[in-house]
């Protein structure tokens, strides 16, 4: 009798079960019902958006940290003196003009009429008080950003009469209204720092559910044009890898993301005419470092990987177009001669293989891994899984094992790979970074300077160094591109790393709410004047 | 000898309070990787080694194992569970304000479980047999054996995505946010709390006293409403108890997939960022809470059954 | 050949299910022969395919016939779950004999240990435990183990003490037999089955677990063919690749089921008390 009866039971929960195997197999219609909770547009009192980001830092402090900094600029609370336009040049912003004869003294004015979102004046007092505390704040370590990494000031003086602040470098710096339009140098209003970090951006922080969510509403006072939303909620998320971003956005929760991380979900957005997708050539590198302390000294090995690793294939169809493959360190889209350099070691298993075994580097024992000088090759690769790095390093190990070379990936948080980055403990590790912070790629190309080379592999060529101590003093900009493209050249012929490709930043708005949601290609910028509400 | 037994139970949980203690700051002392370096990575600054070894010293990680833990656990005993390295804020301070978000959400589903459980349990236990008793049956099936996380996925895609009816993003207030949450936690609980009423009715009916009350002639639903029912409520009290313990420390992979704010996801979170004394805290928070719970549960179960009571 | 039809009419929901228990322990075994594509094989440029006739339940991320790593993934999780069953089994049957036995100060360590580890969500210490220690298979099932064992111990314990007071149990020890030889020969055999029991009832909701801790990332690790971590993969392509997350959620759900009904079944088989 039992038995009968649990049998019938299991019947019905077959049942059960394939009707739910039923509904997943469902097609992929859009439901249209969508309006149902698009209202959120406009409620009560004015003009609202709903966004969701990931969240990088609790803080938009510019003296925290990088992301702590960026957060600032990228919600639209803090501003710089400076700022990038969409052809990463500097534009003017805070500071309305400069002269400088030497690029060691400059004489910034600040622009008559530009206020906080308190209603304090931005007076040259205020900006170089600002700036004395991000370097006070670096000095006595109560804070992480470090802004004597692009410059340092012998002197700092403010002169109200005359509108100007007058800067004096530590020596001739060429780039520095690029480098005072990193995040770190956003100028804040130091009367109330200790309780809030005000800004002259077009939106104020108005209240912070920790984790959750962020309240913004509309600076009155701003400086530059009409500010299109009364107040802004910013949605935050911690999820880096699923499509929490996305289905707000298709569900009709939020108007307007950032980055799909997701490929397939950027591929459903480009495909419905619902949505805009703003789609930008990036100047974030994605690429993989190589430990020279280590097998991957061999530069054989490097050579095979190189061949092995089909970097087409990896951004346009395991990432979908989030990256756009390519060969140098420099993004093809910035203008330091991308074209003009030769990659030998295109996409060939063939050539791969036949490397390793020229080079002695075979499978002898017959496990169906190859061996160097009789030990088993292993490689330890990390990776993180910001901006699909992780999908990299697993389509990487896949390729190496094609060609008889183990390799496992771990996947670790951001701080864990850093700090195992900086002992030295990998073979190969992830990375994705803007390699022109400040609109010049000079620092990034000192990763590969000897000099300071130790915590991303410690590689090292004579021959790179001379090159890069030159164009750190070059001031003539024809010689500086040279020697930028000889620096590129030499990584791609020593195959000092590997490059995957150029992480294409994207901004997703549905198109019957927002308007002018176009991503910037520096991705200090996320919500700016020109994101509105459809009329 | 009822203080006395209280006084016992008291003194069990401080004791295994101190096991727990012990291990969690153990195997957080084994564990490999360094949270000094973890703590300055977390702020985006790989420093030199004798900074680092400065740190370590100033943060009184050079001392030997039992006197870390012994000051750790003092502080602990002040209400001071250190400070949380990837928060940069004191570990209380970031627990008590993820508390109530996940007490939320327990009770919520909680709630949810009870309006499900209870009418089919009773329906199947007053009508074995029947089509309601073999659906329940295939619906506990179903519930004890699914994973939750993946009934939170389907959930999710189907009515917040497919659907839209409810909001994606469980951030911030408002009570829509809980619900997908709360029914993917509610799901499997419901299959094993209707099964418990089912039986513990069944039982119940067959006691003496129902079969007197219907040799008097008491009619049927009175005997069902007054009598079966309250008593066969009692033991479902200790399971609430007891799930409610649970499930505050059982929330973090559904916290997971709906991003919602709470402690399981700060717990997750704290884990994968190595954050030590953010683990170590939530473990003995979770272990205390649990306990107390159950604390309670014990005396609440003497109060309401009378039977106990007597036996004592 | 008479007793088996026998045992079938007999126990007829037992032989369907352990028939279907079978099944899936052979699809474990035989993964190989069936599998239609190597699980690991990846062709990176045929991604995120739907289901169809090449691949049946389709691609993953990285190209790989994700059919096949369903196939696969029954291995991993079958022996995960296996394996942690028979350790927290062994551990913790022997533990409680002990007390059991014992009694007095041997008692009182393994049950205040045992009070801490049942006074305790286990999947907060699980993770706790997992995370801590590294993510990866074999650590998930010694957290796990962790923190499961004392059911089994305090079970084992009380059949210690009922079998213990039994009249044999006093003649073997007036007949000087050691005791070493007592615990194996007498208590072991006598509490075997209802271990046995409640170690198949579990084999389910260990799976269950096993399949949790990697989804959150703390068991089996890329690219190994496991279901929980399917799911995890699968979660980020949910509205433009639902089937990769349904077909590895479906696998894990059927085997559970299985083996849910398959413990309950043998219950009623091992001890006739309880079916009517």
């Amino acid at each position: 009798m039992k038995d009968r009866q649990r049998i019938l039971a299991v019947i019905c929960a077959l049942g059960m079960l394939i009707s739910l195997a039923g509904c997943g197999g469902s097609g992929t219609e859009k439901n249209p019902k969508e309006e149902a909770r698009s209202a959120s547009t406009e409620e009560a009192g004015g003009k609202h958006l709903n966004f969701s980001c990931y969240q990088y830092s609790n803080s938009i402090d510019p003296i925290t940290n990088v992301n702590a900094s960026w957060c600032g600029l990228r919600y639209g609370v803090t501003e710089c003196l400076f700022r990038f336009n969409e052809k990463v040049e500097v534009e003017t912003a805070i500071c309305d003009s400069y002269e400088t004869e030497d690029f060691q003294t400059w004489i910034l004015h600040i622009r008559d009429g530009v206020q906080f979102s308190n209603g304090n004046r931005v007076t040259p007092t205020v900006v170089k008080e600002s700036l004395d505390r991000l370097y006070q704040a670096e000095a006595d370590k109560t804070g992480n950003s470090t802004p004597s990494q692009y410059v340092t000031f012998d002197s700092i003086e403010a002169d109200d009469a005359a509108g100007t602040v007058t800067l004096v470098c530590t020596g001739v710096t060429v780039n520095l209204p690029g480098i005072l339009a990193y995040p770190w140098y956003a100028v804040v209003d130091t009367s109330v720092i200790d309780t809030q970090v005000i800004g002259t951006g077009p939106y104020y922080v108005t209240n912070v559910e920790e984790n959750s969510t962020m309240d913004f509403a509309k600076n009155p006072y701003y400086w530059d044009g009409e500010v299109p939303y009364d107040t802004y909620r910013a949605f935050l998320t911690t999820d880096d890898q699923g499509s929490m971003k996305a289905m707000a956005l298709q569900s009709g929760d939020v108007d307007l993301v950032e980055n799909i991380v997701t490929a397939s979900d950027l591929e459903a957005f480009k495909e419905d005419p619902a949505y805009y997708v703003s789609t930008t050539a990036g100047v974030r590198l994605g690429n993989t470092y190589f430990n020279y302390h280590g097998v991957l000294e061999n530069e054989a090995l490097r050579q095979a990987i190189q061949y092995a690793v089909d970097d087409e294939t990896m951004c346009n169809v395991t990432v979908a177009g989030l990256y756009t493959a390519g060969c140098s360190v420099l993004p093809s889209s910035l203008p330091y001669g991308y074209e003009k350099l030769k990659d030998p070691f295109v996409y060939q298993v063939e050539k791969a293989k036949e490397v390793l075994d020229a080079a002695g580097i075979v499978d002898a024992d017959g496990d169906g891994f190859r061996e160097l000088h009789g030990d088993k090759i292993h490689l330890n690769y990390l990776a993180y899984s910001s901006r699909n790095l992780d999908d990299f390093a697993q389509a990487v190990a896949i390729s190496l094992e094609a060609i008889g070379i183990q390799c496992t990936v771990t996947v670790q948080d951001y701080d864990t790979a850093l700090a195992n980055q900086s002992k030295g403990n990998f073979d190969l590790i992830t990375s994705n970074a803007t390699v022109v912070p400040t609109g010049d790629p000079t620092g990034f190309l000192g990763n590969f300077y000897s000099g300071n080379s130790d915590t991303y592999g410690y590689y090292a060529n004579a021959q790179y160094d001379a090159a890069y101590e030159e164009l750190l003093t070059a001031t003539d900009k024809e010689r500086q591109q040279e020697l930028i493209l000889t620096l590129q050249q030499i990584l791609i012929d020593d195959a000092a790393t590997l490059v995957h490709g150029y992480y294409n930043s994207t901004m997703v708005s549905a198109v019957d709410r927002v308007t002018g949601a176009d991503i910037a290609p520096i991705d200090y910028y996320w919500i700016t004047t020109n994101i509105a509400p459809v009329q | 000898m009822k203080k006395h037994a209280l006084a016992n139970r008291l003194l069990q949980i401080v004791i295994v309070l101190f096991g727990i203690s012990f291990l969690t700051f153990g195997l957080t002392y084994i564990a490999p990787g360094d949270p000094v370096r973890a703590m300055y990575a977390a702020s985006g600054t790989i420093p030199e080694d004798e900074i680092i070894e400065e740190t370590r010293e100033a943060l009184g990680l050079q001392e030997p194992f039992l006197v870390q833990y012994g000051n750790w656990l003092l502080g602990c005993l002040q209400g001071d569970f250190g400070k949380s390295y990837s928060y940069n804020k004191p570990v209380v301070e970031l627990m008590l304000g993820r508390l109530w978000p996940t007490l939320k959400l327990a009770l919520t589903s909680l709630a949810l479980m009870l309006v499900v459980a209870v009418p089919l349990g009773i329906l199947s236990a007053t009508h074995p047999g029947g089509l309601v008793d073999y659906l329940v049956r295939g619906l506990t099936f179903v519930g004890v054996a699914m994973p939750n996380f993946w009934m939170g996925l389907l959930l999710l895609y189907f009515f917040a995505v497919k659907l839209n009816w409810l909001p994606v993003v469980s951030a911030g207030q408002g009570f829509d946010k809980l619900i997908l949450p709360a029914v993917t936690l509610a799901f499997a609980m419901a299959a094993k709390y209707t099964r418990q009423v089912r039986t513990a009715f069944l039982e119940e009916m067959n006691q003496d006293y129902v079969i007197g009350a219907r040799c008097r002639g008491i009619p049927e639903r009175v005997i069902l409403w007054c009598h079966v029912l309250p008593n066969s409520m009692l033991p479902l009290v200790t399971l609430l108890g007891l799930s409610l313990g649970s499930l505050l420390g059982g929330t973090a992979v559904v916290e997971v997939i709906f991003s919602y704010p709470g402690l399981g996801s700060l717990a997750v979170g704290a884990i994968t960022s190595m954050d030590y004394s953010l683990i170590q805290g939530y473990v003995l928070w979770i272990a205390l809470i649990y306990m107390v719970l159950n604390f309670l549960v014990d005396i609440s179960y003497t109060f309401l059954d009378p039977r106990i009571k007597e036996m004592r | 050949m008479e007793n088996f039809r026998q045992f079938v009419k007999e126990y007829p929901a037992f032989t369907i299910f352990l028939v279907l228990a079978l099944g899936v322990v052979a699809v474990a075994v035989f993964a190989p022969v069936i599998a239609p594509q190597d699980p690991y094989e990846a062709i990176l440029a045929n991604a995120v395919q739907p289901p169809g006739r090449e691949h049946w339940f389709g691609t993953d991320k990285m190209g790989r016939d994700l059919f096949s790593r369903v196939l696969y993934g029954t291995r991993t999780s079958l022996a995960a779950s296996l394996a942690l069953v028979a350790i927290v089994m062994a551990v913790g049957t022997l533990l409680g004999l002990l007390a059991g036995y014992f009694g007095g100060l041997v008692d009182g360590v393994i049950m205040r240990l045992s009070d801490m580890m049942i006074s305790f969500p286990g999947m907060v210490l699980a993770i706790a435990v997992a995370g801590i220690l590294g993510a990866n298979m074999t650590n998930a099932v010694i957290a796990l183990s962790l923190v499961s064992w004392s059911k089994y111990a305090r079970l084992s314990r009380s059949l210690a003490l009922k079998i213990k007071s039994r009249d044999y149990m006093a003649a073997a020890r007036l007949t000087g037999s050691k005791t070493s030889h007592i615990l194996w020969s007498y208590l072991l055999p006598n509490a075997l089955p209802t271990m046995l029991v409640t170690g198949a009832t579990d084999i389910g909701s260990m799976m269950l677990e096993i399949a949790g801790l990697s989804f959150l990332g703390f068991g089996a690790q890329a690219p190994t063919a496991e279901w929980g971590l399917m799911l995890n993969e699968g979660r980020a392509y949910m509205t433009a690749a639902p089937w990769l997350m349904v077909f590895p959620g479906l696998a894990i759900f059927m085997t559970v089921v299985v083996f849910n009904l398959l413990g309950d079944s043998l219950r009623d088989v091992l001890d006739p008390r309880c079916s009517k």
